[in-house]
């Protein structure tokens, strides 16, 4: 094991890594079952419930047609929470933690086993 | 060329049509072939330029994602059928939350030129035989997309001159998809890339401009418009309703569902859009090239459902449909009634600008899966130089670009919206299930991942096989015959859940992985390494 893997490990381990990863997955899965759990089941309310969907609101716009551009609505508030729960929230954790990472980059001999490990491949592959 | 009834353009626009194709095709040709990668190095190769700005890669990636299928098929789709057409379109722009909000900054964050090289971070012992099988899906999604966008180019030279003869035909494939070929096994990533945010930006432009017509056609007023739409379809008001097209019977509703399913889950697996994902070099410019890409095809998404129904109000649902029961001739019909034959002309330029970059993607994605996974790890273990590798990659793009013109050439009837859906079936059900557990799930294992991948591609294959696409009705490829047991003709509602299943199913099998290897992974996917 060399020193950037035993860094992951530890920060791997660390408690507020573990609540930054619970943070992330759950806003995420959550945004992702309003966007687009809402747009399947909008999909099946228009397949299955024609009689509510051509309800009239204005003239020929119906509530499935509203609803249809409302999707873009909600597609657009979903990003804008996103972005700002990303730079709010888990890049300053994120930051830090990338920091501490690198904090004491290892000499370059060694770097070049760590960069090329993951691969197996003779070290001719790097991550840049 | 004949001339016959059927035919949407005059002599005039077929001209010009061809001349702005030529120079657009000359110009970008020069550009990518200047740009092209000088050094013989792979990831320039791979990825392009990795310091491009944000706007420019989300150009990118919605040049990438929107094909022909969009501005041809989707619209006429509205013109026929109304609701329908505009729900699908819906799903097209939704289908980037997913990748906005799960998938696309874990992915660069651990990823390199494929989604093998992140797999293999997972699972560096058993690596090989989940890259051959991941080629294998990645091949199989990328010649069945490049194959429909190759036979949408002589779909659309039937708009201008009626049914093509056969030496037209086979000049049309060749000549599209030997530019194909130049893009991507010489101009690479970089060349691609520049063909792609020209493409982006012409697309944008062109709906955009012919939506505003059509907007100021009727007053700026959205009802006159709907008004104007339920009264030339022929239909009434049943044309704004939902089910004129797949609202027959549950099976045909259950059958919408699937697809709108494949298309929504479809997309982040796609191995095209994938490469894009990886290319940027900072998690910020990720995340704002993907919004910005989101942000641009939605624009375009609701730009071409106001396309599709002022085709049917200016033009007539029975008009578009005597053309092309498809509804593919209705975009070139509303510009030839809007803007007459310059119109047209930009906008069919526009088409086949729209299949050539989005082939060109596809050819280098499949090339990258063939040259990285499949020859540099799997055939030479990883032992291969950067200038061998990059050799084949080259000629991996050929054979690909060849390819597909062959397979053009046999199936020219085909469906083009078919062979796209099931391509994306094929990435929802297959390559999917792999991307999310390799992410997410800490136990998952490489027999996980080779079930879910083949059983995914091997359960949408056959279903489609066993569906009345295939056989039973008059619009199968063996009317004739009926062996379609299985009633759908998308098999995402099926197929998705069983290849999730089978990754599960393998992984609980099998022995588990070390535990520090995800630990690791998951520290790279989360913090990221810059």
């Amino acid at each position: 094991m060399n020193v950037e893997q035993a860094r992951q490990r530890e920060i791997s381990e660390n408690p507020e890594f573990r609540l930054l990863r619970r943070a992330q997955r759950r806003t995420g899965i959550r945004m992702t079952a309003l966007a687009v759990g809402g747009f399947l089941v909008y999909v099946l309310l228009s397949s299955f419930t024609p009689a509510l969907m051509n309800t009239s609101l204005v003239g020929h716009l119906t509530l499935g047609l509203a609803l249809g551009l409302g999707q873009f609505v909600v597609m657009a508030l979903v990003a804008r929470r996103h972005l700002v729960h990303m730079r709010t929230r888990i890049d300053p954790i994120a930051r830090g933690f990338r920091t501490q990472a690198h904090k004491q980059q290892p000499d370059p001999g060694e770097q070049g086993t760590w960069q090329a490990a993951p691969f197996r491949s003779g070290g001719q592959h790097t991550w840049r | 060329m004949a001339m016959t009834a059927a035919v949407v353009t005059d002599r005039f626009s077929l001209q010009l049509t061809f001349l702005l194709f030529t120079a657009v095709v000359v110009v970008t040709l020069f550009t990518a072939l200047l740009i092209a990668p000088q050094r013989d190095e792979i990831s320039e190769f791979y990825l392009g330029n990795r310091t491009m700005t944000p706007l420019r890669n989300g150009l990118a990636m919605c040049g990438d994602y929107l094909s022909a299928a969009t501005l041809l098929g989707s619209t006429g789709l509205v013109a026929l059928t109304g609701y329908d057409g505009l729900l699908y379109l819906g799903g097209t722009a939704v289908a980037w939350m997913t990748v906005l909000l799960l998938i696309a900054e874990p992915l660069r964050n651990a990823g390199k030129f494929t989604l093998g090289d992140t797999i293999a971070l997972r699972m560096p012992r058993r690596q090989r035989p989940v890259r051959l099988a991941l080629a294998l899906c990645t091949l199989a999604v990328t010649t069945l997309y490049l194959v429909a966008q190759l036979v949408g180019s002589v779909a659309l030279l039937t708009q201008f001159t009626g049914e093509p003869s056969a030496a037209t035909r086979t000049l049309c494939v060749v000549v599209i998809g030997s530019i194909v070929i130049v893009y991507a096994a010489l101009g690479g990533m970089p060349g691609a890339t520049f063909i792609q945010i020209v493409k982006a930006v012409m697309l944008i432009a062109g709906v955009g401009v012919t939506a505003v017509m059509v907007l100021h056609h009727y007053h700026w007023n959205f009802n006159a418009l709907l008004t104007a739409a339920a009264d030339n379809s022929g239909i009434g008001t049943r044309f704004l309703e939902p089910g004129l097209r797949y609202g027959g019977s549950t099976t045909s509703k259950l059958d919408f569902f699937s697809l709108e399913l494949a298309i929504v889950l479809g997309l982040a697996a796609l191995p095209h859009v994938m490469m894009r994902l990886l290319a940027p070099r900072s998690r910020h410019v990720l995340r704002t090239s993907v919004v910005w890409a989101m942000g641009l095809v939605g624009l375009v998404c609701l730009a071409a459902g106001i396309l599709g129904l002022g085709a049917t109000a200016v033009v007539g649902r029975d008009t578009i449909s005597r053309m092309d029961h498809k509804g593919d001739a209705a975009v070139l019909l509303l510009a030839h009634a809007l803007g007459g034959g310059v119109l047209t002309a930009l906008l069919s330029c526009l088409a086949f600008v729209t299949l050539l970059a989005v082939a060109a993607g596809l050819t280098l994605a499949a090339a990258s899966s063939l040259a990285h996974d499949l020859y540099g790890e799997v055939i030479r273990k990883g032992r291969a130089k950067e200038t061998e590798e990059l050799l084949v990659a080259r000629l991996a793009a050929a054979v690909m670009g060849v390819l597909g013109i062959l397979l053009a050439l046999v199936s020219w009837g085909a469906n083009t919206a078919t062979l796209a859906f099931l391509a994306f079936a094929i990435a929802a059900s297959a390559i999917l299930p792999t991307l999310v557990y390799t992410l997410f799930w800490r136990r998952f294992t490489a027999t996980g991942a080779l079930l879910s991948l083949c059983g995914g591609l091997l359960c949408s294959v056959l279903l489609v096989v066993f569906s009345p696409v295939v056989s039973s009705t008059p619009a199968s490829l063996y009317p004739d015959s009926d062996f379609a047991w299985f009633p759908l003709q998308n098999p995402g509602i099926v197929s998705i859940p069983a290849g999730f299943l089978l990754g599960w199913l393998g992984t609980v099998l099998s022995r588990p992985e070390p535990p520090e290897e995800y630990a690791e992974f998951e520290v790279r996917a989360l913090v990221g390494v810059e």
